[in-house]
């Protein structure tokens, strides 16, 4: 009995002790707290399908910064599911067994994971997986799903190659493995705008040549169309920085690298930099890459776990982010000092992400 | 001592033929896919995919060797997986696109080759253990060092690599000079040295090898050595051929590396090795997959064709084609006779 008090004493103690700090803590910040963060202590728990490439880490690190903005969290737990459809499970149920009152999935497996995601639910703890769909239904199986309208990058691509390309010409995209729903997204878009205008042609496997995002298979991919097609006049790849390997193969082949359609990463801004004053064709326009969905995640997450305003939109938009023609919204960026592996659209400082992907 | 005994049977008939016709085999097929590259696929053979393809082949065909060596113990390494991904971040993640750290980086990469090939070498040279067993093992303590290296996060390679992986030395891809030195030079020493003949007797008959006082184990064990050496090399010229090399390149070597020691006509059970064959088996197999991809079929008859190839390639040698042959004519009279 006795140690159960002192357990209480304790936990009073240091439940004090954590909302002082954190009251100094809104004090020394002269902003007050997001409308998303109300009033009501949780702890926040954040599990990941697949932790371990830059892009992750870097969206990890956004989802922390993201929550640490709001005092009401009390702790951010977090759990890699390492590609393993079983550890990421078990990581969902070993969150709910600590106590997490709010839980943010990455659910790389889709609907292998939406069974855990109900008991989750089902146990009263706030559920929000985003990016990827694990099917079920929002109020039934989980609180929201958080998505990203891959078609809409399709469409900010498309209407780039209007602009530049307006006379026409040959098209040709790449994706990750064969039938990955986001390259299957992404070419619907770009279709529905390029389709009408009747003067683009789409080249190579439809609806895309199959690189498994992987650098290697993407370089031979490359070649082997360049040889193949005489003239292609825009790439779109949703994979920007595993590209930089393969464009010199262009200049290999004596021709200029073309137009680029794709999205952000500090090695491709620094490319272009380097190349594009060789290769007069080469115009980049790149969407952002996402890195700041794992925010609009966590603030509905907060929102609903600690009696917060909700965020207006389940939809985390794409977001143009380079344009070498304009500058707009922004001109190439590079920050050669950097490592390569940053991403410059995303709201994390970039030295913050170098430290990050240094480690 | 059922596979000495085996082996006993199987090398000193036919291995010279062997030799022979694994070689011819692969020079009729790889002239074969390039003449058939010119007339169904002409793009796949333009100097832009030609400078494309040959690093990649180069880089398979030194891995190649290095699992030829293995194969010739009687054996097989599985690792070349993990020791070559380790291989490749290590010399990106080190030097972190410093070129000064560059040299240091490569000298730690083949250190941690001779580690894990001697680790290789005592479980199955010393203490006997199965090679499948013993290299699924050391793969995998590889690629855990792997992600405890990186976190499985990629590093752009140094800009002084990439030159040297992606650049040209008189209209020739670099490592293309790197891959026929190595053939050359693994070739030379196992034909032409007398501890290059114990390796490979040591191979082709480990008690007659024994009889004649020859350390078996400590040639195996040196098998599995330069085997991870070459992997190495494989590694630091692939590093500089994928600028953005990911944590797991080595992935892409396995079943290529023991493909090509097949396609080469080194016999699984050991014995002699076929090099030069096993260096031009990854120029076949590296034009194939440049061909069918410039044939713009699908991925999936891309795969299909690759497997096709390589079973046709087993086949020949594996296949009793002779004994299959003489039992044919005894059919036909048989049922010639009736009329």
């Amino acid at each position: 009995m006795r140690t159960k008090r002192g357990g209480a004493l304790l936990a009073l103690a240091l439940t004090c002790g954590v909302a002082m700090v954190a009251a100094t803590m809104s004090l020394a910040t002269p902003s007050a707290a997001p409308p998303w963060c109300g009033p009501k202590k949780i702890k926040l728990g954040f599990t990941d399908g697949f932790g371990g490439n830059s892009w992750r880490l870097v969206t990890t690190a956004s989802a922390r910064a993201e929550a640490e903005k709001c005092p009401s969290v009390t702790s951010i737990d977090y759990a890699d599911g390492q590609g393993n459809t079983q550890k990421a499970i078990s990581d969902i149920q070993g969150m709910v067994a600590k106590g997490v009152d709010a839980l943010v999935v990455f659910p790389d497996a889709g609907k292998a994971i939406l069974p855990a995601l109900r008991s989750a639910y089902k146990a009263g703890v706030v559920t929000v997986p985003y990016r990827v769909t694990p099917g079920g239904k929002a109020g039934v199986d989980y609180d929201v799903f958080i998505d990203t309208p891959f078609s809409q990058a399709g469409e900010n691509w498309g209407k780039w190659i209007l602009r530049v390309l307006p006379k026409g010409g040959n098209v040709l995209m790449l994706s990750g493995p064969k039938g990955n729903s986001q390259g299957v997204e992404e070419n619907k878009g770009l279709h529905k705008i390029l389709d009408p205008s009747g003067k683009y042609k789409f080249i190579g496997e439809q609806p895309f040549e199959v690189t498994n995002w992987d650098p290697a298979l993407t370089q031979k991919v490359l070649s082997a169309a360049i040889a193949k097609y005489p003239k292609i006049d825009v790439i779109v790849s949703d994979f920007g920085p595993s590209l930089v390997g393969s464009l010199p193969e262009f200049n290999k082949s004596g021709r200029n690298v073309p137009s680029l359609a794709t999205s952000d990463g500090n090695v491709l801004g620094c490319f272009w930099q380097k190349q594009h004053a060789k290769n007069p064709t080469f115009k980049l326009f790149t969407v952002s890459t996402q890195n700041d969905h794992a925010r609009l995640a966590i603030d509905w997450a907060v929102a609903l776990a600690t009696d917060g305003k909700k965020p207006s939109t389940t939809h985390f938009p794409s977001l143009v982010f380079e344009d070498s023609t304009t500058g707009k919204p922004h001109p190439v960026e590079c920050q050669p000092k950097l490592p390569g592996d940053i991403y410059l659209s995303a709201q994390l400082p970039a030295e913050v992400q170098a430290k990050l992907v240094k480690k | 001592m059922t596979g000495s005994v085996a082996s006993r049977e199987a090398v000193p008939r036919g291995s010279r033929r062997l030799l022979n016709r694994g070689l011819a085999t692969v020079v009729v097929a790889t002239g074969g896919l390039f003449a058939a590259s010119l007339l169904f696929a002409s793009s796949s053979v333009t100097k832009g995919t030609l400078l494309t393809m040959l690093p990649f082949a180069s880089a398979l065909a030194i891995a190649s060797l290095g699992q030829t060596l293995v194969v010739m113990q009687g054996g097989i390494d599985l690792s070349v997986a993990g020791g070559l991904s380790l291989y490749v971040v290590i010399v990106t993640k080190y030097p972190a696109g410093d070129n000064a750290r560059l040299w240091p980086a490569i000298g730690i990469a083949f250190l941690a080759a001779v580690g894990a090939g001697l680790l290789n070498g005592v479980l199955i040279g010393r203490l006997r253990l199965n090679p499948i067993v013993a290299t699924l093992g050391t793969n995998a303590l590889l690629f855990g060092g792997v992600l405890w290296y990186t976190s499985g996060i990629p590093t752009t390679t140094t800009a002084r690599l990439a030159r040297v992986g992606g650049g040209t030395w008189l209209g020739i891809p670099a490592p293309v000079y790197f891959a026929v030195a190595a053939t050359a030079l693994v070739t030379a020493v196992v034909k032409l040295t007398p501890p290059g003949r114990r390796f490979e007797g040591v191979g082709a008959n480990e008690t007659a090898a024994l009889t004649a006082g020859v350390r078996v184990g400590r040639h195996r064990t040196s098998a599995y050595v330069w085997a991870q050496v070459l992997y190495c090399l494989a590694a630091v010229l692939h590093a500089g051929i994928v600028n953005q090399p990911t944590a797991y390149e080595g992935n892409n070597y396995l079943l290529p590396t023991v493909a090509a020691v097949v396609l080469g006509g080194t016999s699984l059970l050991g014995g002699r090795g076929n090099l030069v064959a096993t260096a031009l088996a990854a120029l076949f197999l590296s034009q194939l997959d440049q061909f069918v991809l410039a044939l713009g079929v699908t991925y999936a008859t891309r795969q299909l064709v690759q497997a096709g190839a390589l079973a046709v390639g087993v086949a020949l040698y594996t296949v009793n084609w002779a004994a299959i042959a003489r039992r044919l004519p005894v059919r036909r009279p048989a049922s010639v006779r009736p009329t």
